[in-house]
């Protein structure tokens, strides 16, 4: 007994074991250079459960940095910005270690990074006590900007709550749901988003008629699935990580369970390898999203296209996020009177640019500080491709409603 | 009652992959008396050796699971003979440093096969990946019902061999006492190359079957080993069938939770379960039944 408990120990040890792998951006071997350079430290997750988004996050930015510096911006004033990249490993302690080693020992000039929720939350609460200020780029559980922090900016992600502002707007004007369910992951991101849109569906009178959190990477979904079956719901929204969102979608094919329209909120529903696992089960799932290589912001579908020849891979909003605050750092860089915190934050609370996200300031509204208003879109798998299907302005395909049967289709 | 059904069902298709995935790490925490905390790393291995013979040379995941078996044989025998076996001979102030060893070796596996395969999300998208066959309404997924037969053949061509072969029996043997069996005549640091080699094995093929259910990262190996290690404990240390109910076990429990209690929750009933097997029943199911 006495035996086992230690194994457990040593096992839930093991589970939390700090491993730096992926190693940074060089690290801080160049003391001597410290003079003319001022650094950047970019937590992002670059092994763990979330590497692959990290891995796409940090190549954007990367990208982005070599573009800047083909144009001469990355030196101001005779300063170089340098980018440290940290690894949080997907957890939230490293998440914690990584924004400290960066403030105390490198002596950063600010901070980027954050993909999930729970880690940039982190981030930025060790970010506002030190005074440095931290720019995110994807974390986007509402309660980060929510807290009055000076010190935290988010430009190139949505509140998570607002991710569904055009799908909103959608159903209100099409779809009109009377019955829908709600599954998410309960991560802060799944949990948040979930939240926001039970209480968009108590605002109009609409029915939840099953409402689940699930923990994600798991196997087999068909039990939650079965359940959610019997409750007959015309919409189904569902937050989920890419593989939970393959494999949910296949599942309820395997169940043959035939909501009108079935709704992603951003996060897996959007990425390459959805579809690649998913494969014809994704065909007619929606999606809410921030952005797609088709819009029209200057410059996004070079950032799409450049990317796919560099790395061979297709990037999703993800990549777009971290190239688009790449640009916004060396332009509040360039802006900074100083390389102080409190001439950085002054500059990015000035910041007004346009990028492939969209124009990006920081705000107050609605309780939020610093947050940029993001635009969003409902996005539908169409044959393979995802095409916009609302607002209608920027859509690139008609959205079909309701989505035709299992049975139904070849 | 459909519903019901169909949660039992669900758990017991997924429940006798984790059991052959935990058998192999049964025979190796019985005979070795250590933790394999590479456990899962190895599952990931053999899993990617499965997928890169389908992208490869399209070879289905059925029978690239005999490819990637050998290999890991090869690869156990090669851990166990070269890394765990000198650890043993030595005595050392900290009993526990072989578990310290095998998540050294897990870190290796895990950080290489990311350096070869990177991060991303791998899939095999096979024909029949998610194809099913109703029985009235409930809907039975075909490549689990392949992976559930082929685990049981796997757990009874094991048992088989422990119970019926002289190299079985020498691996029980040194299981139940070392020092006896050695007086014996077994040699005992060739039977734990061969089992930790069988145990390697047995985890690829457990990943072979998952894998057109599921998906490849290179960290998946931690999903594994915690499943692993919990049936393991359920099932009492060494014990195959008691790996194959504690599997089943753990199966139908997840689901059960999954469906009457909340998604949510799924881990924590497994984690609730270990906790009360540890508490009132030390042995594992083993200890029940008087063998």
């Amino acid at each position: 007994m006495k035996k086992y408990l230690a194994i457990l120990a040593v096992l839930a040890m093991v589970m939390g074991v700090t491993v730096t792998a992926g190693c940074g951006g060089g690290g801080s071997q160049q003391e001597q250079g410290a003079q003319n350079v001022v650094k950047v430290g970019v937590i992002l997750p670059l092994t763990g459960t979330e590497a692959m988004f990290g891995t796409m996050e940090k190549n954007s930015m990367e990208m982005a940095y070599e573009e800047l510096k083909a144009a001469g911006k990355t030196t101001v004033n005779g300063k170089e910005i340098k980018l440290i990249f940290e690894d949080d490993q997907s957890k939230q302690d490293a998440a914690k270690a990584a924004a400290e080693k960066l403030i105390n020992q490198d002596k950063v000039a600010m901070l980027s990074g954050g993909y999930s929720s729970a880690n940039t939350n982190v981030i930025a609460g060790t970010a506002q006590s030190k005074g440095i200020p931290f720019l995110i780029v994807t974390g986007s559980a509402d309660k980060i900007t929510k807290q009055g922090w000076q010190w935290v900016f988010r430009g190139a992600a949505a509140p998570s709550s607002k991710y569904t502002s055009a799908l909103w707007d959608l159903f209100d004007k099409k779809i009109k749901p009377r019955n829908v369910a709600i599954i998410y992951e309960n991560t802060d991101f799944g949990t948040s988003s979930a939240e926001a849109f039970r209480a968009a569906c108590k605002a109009r009178g609409i029915n939840v008629v099953f409402d689940q959190g699930y923990e994600k990477g798991a196997i087999d979904f068909k039990p939650m699935l079965a359940n959610m079956k019997k409750a007959n719901p015309d919409v189904v929204f569902a937050v989920s990580y890419v593989m939970d969102a393959s494999l949910i979608v296949k599942q309820m094919k395997e169940l043959d369970f035939n909501p009108r329209l079935f709704v992603g909120g951003a996060a897996g529903y959007t990425m390459p390898e959805f579809l690649e696992n998913a494969g014809n089960a994704a065909e007619y799932v929606a999606s809410t999203t921030l952005w797609v290589p088709s819009v029209s912001w200057k410059g996004a579908s070079d950032y799409f296209k450049k990317y796919k020849e560099k790395y061979g891979k297709e990037p999703d909003y993800h990549g777009a996020q971290a190239y688009a605050t790449m640009y916004v750092i060396a332009d509040a860089l360039g802006r900074a009177k100083d390389f102080t915190p409190a001439g950085i934050q002054k500059a990015l609370k000035e910041t007004d640019l346009m990028t492939i996200m969209g124009p990006i300031k920081f705000e107050d509204w609605e309780g939020y500080t610093n947050q940029d208003k993001p635009t969003t879109y409902v996005v539908q798998w169409q044959k393979g491709k995802l095409e916009v299907v609302w607002p209608e302005e920027a859509a690139s395909g008609k959205l079909v409603f309701p989505v035709p049967k299992w049975s139904e289709r070849k | 009652m459909s519903l019901f059904l169909q949660t039992i069902i669900c758990g017991i298709l997924l429940g006798a992959m984790y059991a052959l995935i935990a058998i192999g790490m049964t025979l190796i925490m019985g005979v070795m008396k250590i933790i394999n905390l590479a456990h899962g790393a190895l599952v990931m291995v053999g899993m990617y050796i499965t997928y890169f013979c389908f992208k490869e040379w399209g070879i289905d995941p059925y029978l690239g699971m005999f490819i990637s078996m050998p290999i890991l044989f090869f690869i156990g025998c090669i851990i166990q003979k070269y890394l765990i076996n000198r650890l043993v001979e030595v005595d050392s102030i900290l009993p526990e440093n072989q578990v310290l060893l095998t998540v050294g070796i897990m870190l290796v596996l895990t950080e290489t096969m990311r350096l070869i395969f990177k991060s991303d999300y791998r899939s095999v998208a096979t024909s029949y990946s998610s194809s099913t066959f109703f029985l009235g309404d409930i809907s039975i997924s075909i490549p689990m019902t392949i992976g559930f037969l082929i685990a049981m053949i796997f757990t009874w061509l094991l048992h088989l061999f422990l119970t019926r072969t002289d190299l079985g029996r020498s691996i029980r043997a040194t299981a139940q006492d070392r020092d006896a069996a050695i007086y014996m005549g077994v040699n005992a640091p060739r039977i734990t190359v061969i089992t930790f080699g069988i145990g390697s094995a047995l985890a690829a093929a457990g990943g072979s079957l998952l894998l057109p259910l599921f998906y490849l990262w290179p960290d998946i190996g931690h999903l594994f080993t915690a499943k692993a290690f919990i049936i393991t404990i359920l099932g009492g240390m060494g014990s195959t069938m008691g790996a194959l109910f504690g599997g089943l076990t753990l199966g139908i429990a997840e689901s059960l939770g999954a469906t009457y209690i909340s998604m949510g929750y799924k881990d924590v009933v497994g984690l609730i379960i270990f906790l009360l097997v540890l508490l009132f029943l030390p042995g594992g199911f083993k200890s029940l039944t008087r063998r």
